[in-house]
């Protein structure tokens, strides 16, 4: 239980863990979401490698990206089931439209299934974020860092996505990932000194591309 | 105590007013009565309809606006079976204040079971300079429901004013039987309309406003909401009963063009006549 400090583990093994949680083959299902982005596209928002950059650089400065770092932190330092609770509630209640609470309770559940399976943990039905905060505390993980690699696979996973929606070649998409590292290490580093006192999210135009999605016709992705 | 001259803040409005209202709603057979109504300081309610089946209040706030340190609060409670809609005699003004000074707004609301509980404020005005700090709790029981909107504008659009430096916290919280429901949070600091222009914050929209039903026919709403609804809208159902919306407009006055029939749309009664235009 969560109340037993974790045994020490070399930070390779550390590096290792973080590198397959967030690699594009745990099962998670990050591929069939795109976080409103299809819709940003759809709507001619999002047209070209810049405009990806500017939505990126918004949904992670001012929407989800900085929001979940900081429900990833709180769950990583949550040390009993009350407190995880609360992390959990307030991150739900903060999901502003129902795809995006699809999304992140169907990756974090799918995160809680296989995480708990592999890692012998006590994880379920947790949002997605709360879910990675908690594993990374039951693991001793560092939460800055799991929060950096959880942001660069989620603007990865976006990425991925705009090369399914525009034509974007793969080196400039890699190109667009690469620059936001700063941003994503401040971000990160950030959040996982913040508590939950200060959330925000004024990621509004975000939010209203990830509503609007809900209707959209033809679409590929589910948000 | 001498203070030092700001001529927009100190010469028009009186600094650090003080304001609270708390009110109760009880049902009497076929009418609603209240229960309880306290007023102190520079918050004032009327009630400009004889109550009846429902009671609307228009809530006052003689200081004419909100300024660095002032302090209001509000306490309304809709008994069981009871309806009750809150609503703002004019827009509410956030002017510019003092350094370190911020403003507090605390509005507390609660509906028992079977009430149905309306806060239809007129928007808030944020001045350049100003320093607002703003929270909203609202705890709905079993079967009560609820209409809520928000409208915020971000400076006087209409004199081409950006909000250069102004500080800006928000929080609603709506609890269901005691379960956080829903979450909104905005913190705005510095340079808020830049933060505001980039083009998925809001994309240089002067004004936006968040709206939640919660009631059986939510799911039933949504299409007709949303057939309301222009590119800078969008509305879901987070729960079964609760539909969600935010809105973003070019100014204040347009904002009403969208959110007035929205309003029309769900709340199955006459609106207070401030949203009549």
């Amino acid at each position: 239980m969560a109340t037993d400090a974790p045994v020490p583990m070399p930070t390779e093994e550390q590096a290792l863990i973080l590198a397959q949680w967030f690699s594009p083959a745990y099962p998670v299902g990050g591929f069939a979401y795109s976080h409103g982005l299809e819709q940003a596209v759809h709507a001619g928002r999002v047209s070209c490698g810049e405009s990806l950059a500017d939505w990126l650089t918004d949904v992670l400065s001012h929407g989800s990206g900085q929001s979940d770092a900081r429900f990833l932190a709180a769950a990583g330092r949550a040390a009993d089931a009350t407190a995880l609770h609360e992390v959990e509630t307030m991150c739900r209640a903060f999901a502003p439209s129902r795809e995006r609470l699809l999304e992140t309770r169907l990756q974090g559940a799918a995160f809680c299934d296989v995480t708990s399976r592999v890692w012998g943990l006590d994880l379920a039905d947790l949002s997605y974020p709360v879910a990675v905060g908690q594993a990374a505390r039951l693991l001793g993980l560092p939460l800055a860092l799991t929060a950096r690699l959880y942001l660069l696979a989620f603007a990865g996973n976006l990425v991925s996505a705009a090369q399914r929606l525009l034509p974007l070649g793969q080196g400039a998409a890699q190109e667009i990932l690469h620059r936001l590292h700063p941003l994503i290490g401040e971000i990160a580093e950030r959040a996982s000194g913040q508590g939950l006192e200060g959330l925000s999210s004024i990621a509004i135009l975000g939010d209203i591309c990830a509503m609007q999605h809900e209707i959209q016709e033809p679409r590929i992705f589910r948000t | 105590m001498t203070r030092l001259a700001d001529p927009a803040a100190a010469s028009s409005h009186p600094q650090r007013a003080q304001g609270s209202v708390a009110l109760s709603l009880v049902r009497r057979g076929e009418r609603n009565a209240l229960a309880g109504l306290r007023q102190a300081g520079a918050l004032k309610v009327l009630f400009p309809r004889p109550a009846g089946s429902g009671v609307e209040a228009v809530l006052i706030n003689t200081a004419g606006g909100i300024t660095g340190a002032d302090a209001f609060s509000l306490d309304a409670r809709a008994g069981t079976a009871t309806r009750l809609t809150l609503t703002t005699q004019a827009a509410e003004r956030a002017y510019r204040a003092l350094p370190r000074e911020v403003a507090r707004v605390e509005n507390r609301l609660s509906a028992d079971a079977g009430a149905r509980l309306c806060w239809l404020p007129q928007e808030t005005i944020l001045y350049d300079g100003s320093a607002l700090s703003r929270r909203l709790r609202i705890d709905l029981a079993e079967g009560a429901s609820l209409l809520m909107a928000e409208p915020l504008v971000f400076g006087r659009t209409a004199m081409g004013e950006t909000l250069a430096d102004a500080t800006f916290r928000d929080r609603i919280e709506i609890r269901r039987n005691g379960r956080l429901a829903y979450l909104d949070a905005i913190t705005l600091s510095g340079r808020v309309s830049e933060k505001l222009a980039r083009p998925f914050t809001a994309a240089g929209a002067g004004a936006m406003a968040s709206l939640v039903y919660v009631a059986p026919d939510a799911e039933a709403a949504l299409a007709a909401v949303r057939s309301l609804l222009g590119d800078t809208a969008g509305a879901s159902l987070r729960e079964s009963d609760m539909l969600v919306l935010r809105l973003l407009a070019a100014d204040g006055y347009l904002l009403r063009q969208t959110l007035i029939p929205v309003l029309n749309c769900l709340a199955g009664e006459p609106l207070p006549r401030c949203w009549t235009i």
